[in-house]
């Protein structure tokens, strides 16, 4: 089997990587929306509750919950195909990195932001999403273009609940092939094909987004 | 058209702590409709924290605030009704930097009085003409001066044609000689018969427009007199201080 062959085969897993990146990012950023304006805005009990949420997908490890949901969830009733447990587990993880991303970029704006669309007369949420949330996402989107390379890696795991992407690919051609490092180094170099693209669309939109930004106070 | 009440501002009595802090200490003023009263004191006295009380940016615990006539509470409703008939400037501009100087204008004409974009461009550029620089009207605020960013935080305030405006330290995060320029557009205002009620530390502008100074310290209201009667002559020894060390 050439190396050639040896790609095709790997790539034939790209589409179930895709499908997992795109199934995931359906759950990562709502999520990711929802919960990081949700902390921000709330105190008391209500921010409490949604801490715990956030911090149930952001501090739990990816591998146990796939476990947990494909092989454990049956047991009480609940059977979720591989594709939307591996999509939820991999997406809400990202999107509870995201949302402390969201969270920190709302609270890094000035005060003064905020004052001053009040004095306007805008409305608490007219102010969130004409004024906050426009900054808050373009300074972090450097982080949010890492989350979604993050995600891509991370559906590397899928293949451990049964979905046929790259790395399950490349396994099974190793178990035939036997030629580990030749089959390996060719899924390094196909994840990064996959990624790197991603990071120069993450540059590409900073800067695009860069002449609106600044210091109000930028003399 | 029915008659405006004469009072612009009415504040009664008020009272507010932070905490332990009794930061401001039963404030009474009266603001007169077209008049101008500056409020000067030494930092810490609570002379931003009283007009950020006026548009509800700073809630208070007792003691009242009338607004042409109307008396503010708590609520959600009045809070609106406030800030829908006073400007505010900021010693830091406040600009919206992901909008341009005229989106900055037209944002609150569209979002909150619920005009058409036409209408409300025009309106921002009448306003922006008045602080002379409509010419910006395209750029972003990173890419204006301080004294020019000033300028368009006024115009975006006059935009909502409010009944007074409140200043709040304008002029202090300026270079020297940007702070001209603002003046200048202030003074405009004033002749214009602008309400307005601003915290500063511009004598000469106090000295020139002002109709009443306010002179505050702790949280007090301890000297308030025309212009001529307070830089000839202000009674209480601590406003004498302040001014020497003002002046010179």
């Amino acid at each position: 089997m050439s190396l050639l062959d040896i790609w095709l085969g790997i790539l034939q897993g790209l589409g179930t990587t895709a499908k997992v990146t795109g199934y995931g990012l359906i759950f990562a950023v709502p999520f990711a929306l929802i919960f990081g304006v949700a902390q921000y805005l709330t105190t008391g009990v209500t921010r409490f509750f949604i801490t715990a949420v956030i911090e149930f997908w952001r501090s739990s490890a990816v591998i146990i919950l796939l476990f947990v949901f494909y092989y454990a969830l049956p047991i009480v009733g609940v059977t979720l195909s591989a594709m939307t447990v591996s999509a939820m587990v991999l997406g809400l993880n990202a999107g509870g990195y995201a949302s402390q991303a969201v969270r920190a970029g709302l609270q890094a704006l000035e005060r003064g932001q905020k004052e001053a669309g009040m004095a306007l007369g805008l409305s608490r949420p007219a102010i969130l999403v004409l004024i906050e949330l426009p900054q808050a996402l373009v300074a972090m989107s450097p982080t949010f273009i890492n989350q979604i390379m993050q995600l891509v890696k991370a559906t590397a795991l899928v293949s451990l609940v049964t979905l046929t992407d790259m790395t399950f690919r490349a396994k099974e051609i190793a178990q035939t092939e036997y030629k580990p490092v030749m089959i390996y180094t060719s899924l390094l170099l196909a994840f990064f094909v996959v990624c790197y693209p991603i990071a120069l669309l993450g540059r590409w939109v900073e800067a695009r987004v860069k002449p609106g930004r600044g210091s109000p106070h930028g003399v | 058209m029915q008659d405006l009440p004469k009072t612009a501002v009415q504040i009664r009595t008020l009272n507010k702590w932070y905490g332990a802090f009794h930061v401001l200490k039963n404030i009474d003023l009266h603001v007169q409709r077209g008049s101008r009263v500056v409020v000067c004191g030494p930092s810490g006295s609570g002379k931003s924290t009283l007009i950020r009380c006026i548009n509800g940016l700073e809630a208070y615990q007792d003691g009242a605030i009338l607004l042409g006539g109307t008396m503010l509470g708590s609520q959600a409703k009045a809070t609106a009704l406030a800030r829908r008939q006073t400007g505010m400037v900021f010693q830091g501009f406040n600009l919206f930097p992901h909008l341009t100087v005229l989106s900055n204008c037209t944002l609150a004409l569209r979002r909150v009085l619920g005009k058409s974009r036409k209408e409300a461009e025009d309106l921002a550029l009448h306003h922006l003409r008045k602080v002379k620089i409509p010419e910006q009207a395209h750029k972003y605020p990173a890419q204006l001066s301080g004294g020019q960013q000033q300028r368009v935080a006024i115009a975006r305030a006059m935009c909502l044609s409010p009944r007074v405006m409140l200043f709040d330290e304008p002029t202090s995060a300026l270079d020297p000689e940007m702070i001209k320029e603002v003046l200048d557009v202030m003074i405009g205002l004033a002749q214009d018969g602008m309400t307005m009620l601003c915290v500063t530390h511009e004598m000469g502008f106090a000295r020139e427009v002002a109709d009443q100074v306010v002179f505050m310290d702790e949280g007090r209201i301890i000297e308030q007199a025309s212009p001529k009667a307070f830089f000839g002559g202000a009674v209480h020894p601590r406003a004498r201080m302040f001014l020497e060390t003002i002046l010179h």
